[in-house]
């Protein structure tokens, strides 16, 4: 497993997507953070990880799409999977690569914490809540991402569809404010990954929601070997 | 060791391969001979655990495929039909990350690497990104992952596809030196090479093996009546006549004109009767000189009809291999 992540993340920073994801994120997030807080001269970070949420829906498909589909198209599968490592430990080195160069971005994002915390006083406590909901919610979309690359050896199919998945969720939630009725509200809800982010926005630390996204990943995860797996079969 | 038994895999309605049952003893080189789409890089992929078979079983020094495929797998070293390489590495990388992902331990990197592109013959392009490298070398790069951790098992599918000729019989000799101590199966379309390097073979067509035997006793099988061209210089009708005269012909018919002056003719003797020496006396007696005189190679499809007639109708009994013969082998 830790051979297949370090190759992955050296695939990575050897071709440009991996630079390409970092200098979007943080594109991103400063534009954000330089016309929120140092333009208002607030010291409130709730916008900075709105954006920082809503951009992941962007931005994870960079990370994933090639995970699967270019190893089915090179062939380096049928070496991933002729040799001494189980389908799990195939996918978590794969997954886990993905994650670290999210990780790797979003430890960037730091600096506003501390900017922010040299002219004023942050509420410590809701920042790292927000980091560790981030985190959760980065690992729901890469398994998810993870996942679509693993039924395709085309990478654009693989960005597209996993975009389109992530505009779904991005409806469903939207949908819920617009309904009145109680069960669907309650099946959007569980539905929901932004949703259940705004207890974090709020400040408070939800551990049932933070094991719904641990949850979630697992079950895209184990999707994902079963894939891998049915793949012998076909 | 290698023990398969009664693999069957099917891909839909079509049937990839069916039945085939075979064992390769330690220190064996076996070559799996067929045309393409007969069934062998299937049968290698199930044996590598890549595919699975729809029934039937595979098993490595012991080790079942399917049961056990962690365990397994350590054991083989498996060069696909197309190297799977990452481009975006260098060679050096690449086999360092092999060398990882198959868990090698006893032996330090530096000198074991060192060791395995020695032997392909890759030393020079050590430091070269994979993406920038030649067909050929390309090939060998997939061979030196293969050799990583020095397996006991080795498959290789097509090991010899896309190298130049010297490549060829270098890399030939690097399998017959490998296969002193390793148990190797290879597959090939190509007759020569299987009689080069192996010493047992397995002709596999339609999914079944049809044939299991040493590469001469195969050879004798599938040329019992020898068809040869002569080209003669001389005129067409006579020379014709003088051919069909001798001792021995079943037949002989001028097929091209070559040069000026001289026709080539197909002959085809009776089984187990060596015209050439007649054929050359009664020609030079009429004074029609000789300019060429080979035999015919047959084509491996050729090849595959004999090999299914002898199969069904018993017309050249298949010759025995006076080797080890194993259980679970198909009998004929």
């Amino acid at each position: 497993m830790t051979a297949i992540m370090k190759r992955d993340l050296k695939g990575y920073f050897t071709s440009p997507l991996g630079y390409v994801f970092v200098a979007a994120y943080i594109i991103v997030m400063n534009a954000t953070f330089y016309i929120t807080s140092i333009m208002n001269a607030s010291n409130g970070l709730t916008t900075v990880f709105n954006v920082m949420l809503y951009s992941l829906a962007i931005i994870t498909p960079i990370l994933t799409m090639r995970t699967f589909s270019e190893d089915y198209k090179q062939k380096t599968d049928q070496l991933l999977l002729t040799s001494p490592v189980s389908p799990s430990g195939i996918v978590l080195g794969k997954f886990f690569a993905a994650f670290l160069v999210f990780v790797f971005g979003l430890v960037l994002t730091i600096v506003y914490v501390i900017i922010c915390q040299a002219f004023g006083k942050v509420n410590m406590a809701s920042v790292i809540g927000n980091y560790v909901a981030i985190l959760g919610v980065a690992a729901v979309y890469i398994s998810i991402g993870v996942f679509i690359s693993s039924l395709t050896e085309n990478q654009l199919i693989s960005a597209i569809a996993t975009l389109a998945v992530f505009a779904l969720l991005l409806i469903l939630d939207l949908c819920y404010n617009l309904v009145n009725t109680a069960w669907i509200k309650a099946v959007l809800y569980w539905l929901s990954i932004y949703r259940r982010y705004n207890t974090f926005i709020m400040g408070v630390f939800s551990l049932a929601d933070f094991v719904y996204y641990i949850s979630v990943t697992a079950v895209f995860l184990f999707l994902t070997v079963r894939m891998l797996e049915k793949k012998r079969w076909s | 060791m290698i023990e398969v038994s009664g693999l069957t895999k099917t891909y839909g309605k079509k049937r990839g391969i069916d039945r085939i049952s075979f064992t390769v003893n330690d220190g064996e080189i076996v070559g799996f001979l067929g045309p393409n789409g007969a069934g062998k890089s299937t049968t290698m992929n199930i044996i590598t655990g890549y595919l699975s078979a729809n029934s039937g079983a595979a098993r490595i020094s012991g080790l079942d495929v399917l049961e056990n495929p962690v365990e397994a797998k350590r054991h083989i070293g498996y060069l696909p039909e197309q190297p799977p390489l990452y481009l975006d590495m260098t060679v050096e990388e690449y086999l360092s990350f092999i060398y990882d992902l198959k868990k090698v331990s006893g032996i330090k990197r530096s000198e074991h690497l060192d060791e395995v592109i020695n032997l392909v013959g890759l030393t020079d392009q050590y430091k070269r990104l994979i993406r920038n490298l030649s067909k050929g070398y390309k090939q060998r790069v997939g061979m030196a992952q293969a050799l990583v951790g020095n397996p006991d098992v080795l498959i290789l599918d097509e090991p010899t596809v896309g190298l130049d000729p010297k490549q060829i019989i270098e890399i030939r000799n690097v399998i017959k030196g490998l296969g002193k101590d390793r148990t190797i199966i290879l597959s090939t379309h190509i007759l020569q090479e299987v009689s080069a390097i192996c010493e047992r073979v397995l002709v596999i067509n339609n999914g079944q093996i049809v044939a299991d035997d040493r590469p001469d006793n195969l050879s004798a099988l599938i040329t019992g009546d020898r068809k040869l061209t002569v080209r003669v210089a001389g005129p067409r009708e006579s020379v014709r006549r003088i051919l069909r005269g001798v001792e021995g012909v079943q037949y002989a018919d001028a097929t091209v004109q070559a040069e000026e002056g001289s026709y080539d003719f197909l002959v085809e003797a009776r089984p187990n009767v060596d015209v050439r020496k007649p054929m050359f006396q009664a020609l030079a007696q009429a004074g029609y000189p000789i300019l060429q005189l080979k035999s015919m190679d047959l084509s491996l499809e050729d090849i595959f009809v004999k090999l299914v007639e002898a199969k069904r109708g018993n017309t050249a009994p298949r010759a025995k291999t006076p080797k080890k013969q194993e259980t679970g082998k198909e009998e004929f």
